[in-house]
């Protein structure tokens, strides 16, 4: 089947509508009067209103801003429907809107509760607005639960709100005892400890450093000087045990020499004109003998001073300048030399102190870190608390002065005189709207899902078989006459519907009925 | 209305006869209009032509009998070359040209069935042989094959009269003249064989010789005639498939809003592909200018009527009342 076009749809609603016309016209007549008698007949609700303004910018705010911490418009609505809904509001509605006047029963009274609260409605109207509306048959009462609702919100909203805000600085009040508490024992802790190890300190362990640094600077600069002093040492001696003993065999030598040289010359020039019998060779030949043994007995006498180390100071030789001074040299020197070991020696000992003392340090130094730790992020977390308690007590102060979020009756509710919600006009209007399209559609419907042939083009196999031609329905005069009388008649009907709802809208509207 | 009492009145008291329960053509109704000031009116001007018809003599006998003027034949539903009728009647026009058409301008037997009963088989058939009369050249001849239901009898001005022999007769009788079943109707050049007296008969009659030598003669006797077999509904008897065998053509008269595409289709595999020549849809509403015409006048008369109406009542109410305190 072929889709039709809407022009040809159009005209196929219309002329199954004909067909139909009775059913057509009377039905949509009666159907428009119908919907307008509904709605004369609908009990009507008067809907009465009050809007509050959260305020939120008093005096107080710009002083407060980032101290208190002001309740916030999100919560307001669910605040506000909790606040209304709660059983002591909802006690007090029902004794103003005359409800327990006739004593009811506590399940009752819940159902009335339910009633009330159905017909209440809390919703926020911009971004600090909050509106509550009621709805009630009488628009008397309306306007009366509306305003009361309005007035009791605000009233239990500052005491909630208070309440809540002095149980918050209770609590962080509670919180600030615990945590100075821990902070004094953490104080306490490290003071103990201070005490323990005096000069126990961070700096300790530089100062340690430090200081084996320059003893050990020291101990070299006194075992090089050691040194030094050693060598000096060795030359000194090296050169006054030479120096000395040569200066005395030349003395004492030399003489016993100069003495044989001459005595070999005189013999020498005896031997020239005598025989070695002669008493003077020979007695010269005695003499150098002689000498020749002093000589060897110095020699000996020397070396025996040599070896027992004991210089004999020989006569000749006492006042030799040089000796006398290489022995003061030697003898500063040696001096030097003891000095120098003392000095490295304590130097050596005060480091191995100092190295003592800087490892019983540093076991120290790690339990006075954990101290310090815990003392210092006890003392942030209080310090944190004390600031936070102060705002929670400002907060307090302004729910308990009523400076905090504060409502204001924005709007109050008024008497409402027109009914709310569908009105006699929507009635009215839907009547007239639906009377004439309803039937139009049931006929739409009607053809569209009833499977017969209403339109020649589209049967089935037309393509293959040719349609000679569409026969319209062929009126006789008298047919013709009798829809006509049919049509008339309709008219009437459908004009005398049309007719009695203006007669009824006219005496809606001049409050007849 | 006046003009339909006067119509009633004449019938009455003229020929003082008893109005004849002849029940108005419904091939083309919907049910709509039917009122029975409506029948009287078309009984009395039906019954007019009747006695007209008698008066003149023998209508069998005539070749061409009286014509019908063109309202009565409107108020039968019969087309006429009136701007009153001009929907209808270009509709068949046209089917008359593309039957014309297929058959190359020859006579034919064309066999008019329909999807179902109620459908207007009868109504395409008359009109489309009226169609056929319309051209001065060419005659046409109806035969009311339909013996369940003849309404054709009751379309024809002429047949009103259900005394005349027809098609039943001529097949029960072997030695009847066909001459004896063909009537004239009231319109010019459109002869009609009716069902005739006996109803009863089975389907076998239509498959008999005689039934199909019948229709060869008359299609055979004159070659300007063009047959018209009006059948009985597809889905109702095996007839229908018997006379299509016998015609030349076969039109399918599809009604409006009663029947679905499967039906229409499940007909149109029953029919020889070769002989269909096409589907009429008929009694398509439409809402016709004509219609309208009028209607705030007939409301007016309609209140004035009633309002009449009413008033006479009081008024002979209290004439009665008065007369009665009178007395």
């Amino acid at each position: 089947m072929r889709p039709l076009d809407p022009q040809a749809q159009v005209r196929l609603v219309l002329n199954e509508a004909f067909v139909h016309r009775k059913a057509v016209a009377i039905g949509g007549a009666l159907l428009a009067l119908g919907i307008v008698v509904a709605g004369l007949l609908v009990q009507q609700g008067y809907t009465a209103s009050v809007t509050l303004l959260a305020d939120e910018r008093n005096i107080i705010r710009p002083l407060m801003e980032g101290m208190a911490v002001p309740t916030e418009v999100v919560d307001r609505v669910r605040l506000a429907r909790e606040i209304i809904f709660g059983r002591r509001i909802m006690d007090q509605i029902l004794e103003i809107g005359g409800w327990m006047k006739d004593n009811p029963s506590p399940e009752e009274q819940e159902k009335r509760i339910e009633a009330v609260q159905k017909r209440t409605k809390v919703s926020t109207v911009g971004r600090n607005l909050i509106k509550i509306e009621y709805k009630d048959v009488d628009p008397e009462r309306a306007f009366r639960l509306a305003d009361r609702m309005g007035a009791l919100f605000i009233q239990e909203s500052v005491i909630t709100q208070a309440d809540e805000s002095r149980r918050a600085y209770e609590f962080i009040d509670k919180q600030v005892g615990e945590y100075h508490k821990k902070l004094r024992a953490a104080e306490e802790e490290l003071r103990d400890f201070r005490s323990k190890h005096l000069g126990a300190g961070p700096a300790i362990e530089a100062d340690v450093g430090a200081r084996m640094a320059a003893l050990e600077t020291k101990i070299q600069e006194s075992t090089q000087a050691l040194q030094e002093a050693q060598i000096k040492k060795k030359s000194l001696q090296r050169q006054l045990s030479g120096e000395a003993e040569v200066a005395t065999v030349l003395s004492r030598e030399g003489q016993y020499r100069a003495r044989i040289a001459e005595l070999q010359g005189q013999l020498e020039t005896l031997r020239l004109s005598y025989h070695e019998t002669y008493p003077d060779i020979v007695r010269i030949k005695q003499q150098i003998n002689d000498l020749k043994d002093s000589i060897a007995a110095e020699k000996t006498r020397r070396e025996t001073a040599k070896a027992s180390g004991h210089v004999t100071i020989d006569d000749s030789v006492l006042n030799n300048p040089m000796y006398q001074a290489l022995r003061k040299d030697l003898s500063e020197t040696e001096i030097l030399i003891d000095t120098l070991r003392g000095r490295i020696a304590e130097a050596k000992r005060q480091i191995a102190a100092t190295l003592e003392r800087g490892q019983r340090q540093v076991g120290g130094e790690a339990t006075l870190a954990e101290l310090t730790r815990d003392y210092q992020v006890n003392r942030d977390l209080y310090q944190d608390l004390l600031k936070k308690r102060e705002k929670a007590r400002v907060s307090m102060n302004l729910d308990v002065e009523k400076q905090g979020l504060r409502f204001k009756v924005q709007e109050p509710a008024t008497l409402p005189t027109q009914p709310g919600g569908i009105r006699f006009l929507h009635f009215l209007l839907a009547g007239l709207f639906l009377g004439v399209t309803v039937p139009l559609a049931a006929i739409y419907a009607k053809v569209t899902i009833d499977p017969r042939v209403r339109v020649g083009r589209a049967m089935g196999e037309s393509d293959r078989v040719p349609i000679l031609a569409v026969v319209p329905r062929y009126w006789t005069a008298s047919e013709l006459s009798m829809a006509r009388a049919e049509l008339a008649r309709l008219g009437l009907i459908v004009a005398a519907c049309g007719a009695t709802i203006a007669l009824l809208t006219v005496l809606r509207v001049l409050k007849v009925i | 209305m006046s003009k339909i009492e006067e119509a009633l009145k004449r019938a009455r008291s003229e020929k003082n006869l008893p109005v004849p329960q002849a029940r108005r053509p419904e091939t083309n109704g919907d049910g709509t209009g039917s009122s029975s000031a409506e029948t009287d009116a078309e009984t009395a001007r039906g019954f007019d032509l009747i006695l007209r018809n008698r008066l003149a003599g023998s209508v069998a006998k005539m070749r061409q009998g009286p014509l019908t003027d063109a309202t009565a034949l409107i108020e039968r539903r019969i087309i006429v070359p009136d701007p009153r009728a001009e929907g209808a009647a270009d509709a068949f026009r046209e089917i008359r040209t593309k039957i014309l058409r297929k058959a190359h301008g020859r006579n034919c037997v064309i066999m008019v069935t329909s999807v179902a009963p109620r459908a207007g088989t009868s109504f395409v058939s008359v009109n489309l042989g009226v169609a056929f009369a319309l051209d001065a050249a060419k005659t046409a001849l109806l035969v009311e094959c339909n013996l369940r239901n003849a309404a054709t009898a009751r379309v024809v001005p002429t047949l009103a009269d259900e005394q005349l022999l027809g098609l039943t007769d001529y097949l029960e009788q072997p030695d009847m003249d066909i001459s004896g079943v063909i009537h004239p109707t009231g319109i010019e050049r459109l002869r009609v064989i009716p069902a005739g007296q006996i109803r009863e008969i089975p389907a076998e009659y239509f498959m008999s010789h005689r039934m199909r030598s019948l229709v060869d003669d008359i299609r055979g006797r004159y070659p300007d005639r063009f047959v018209i077999l009006d059948s009985p509904p597809m889905t109702q008897a095996a007839d229908a498939q018997t006379l299509a065998e016998m015609a030349d053509y076969v039109v399918l008269v599809v009604p409006y809003g009663q029947v679905t595409n499967a039906q229409i289709d499940a007909c149109l595999k029953a029919i020889d592909p070769k002989k269909l020549i096409g589907i009429v849809f008929n009694n398509e509403p439409r809402v016709e200018r004509e219609v309208w015409r009028q209607i705030p006048r007939e409301a007016v008369r309609l209140i004035r009527e009633r309002a009449a109406y009413a008033w006479q009542r009081i008024v002979d109410s209290w004439t009665r009342l008065i007369g009665r305190l009178a007395h």
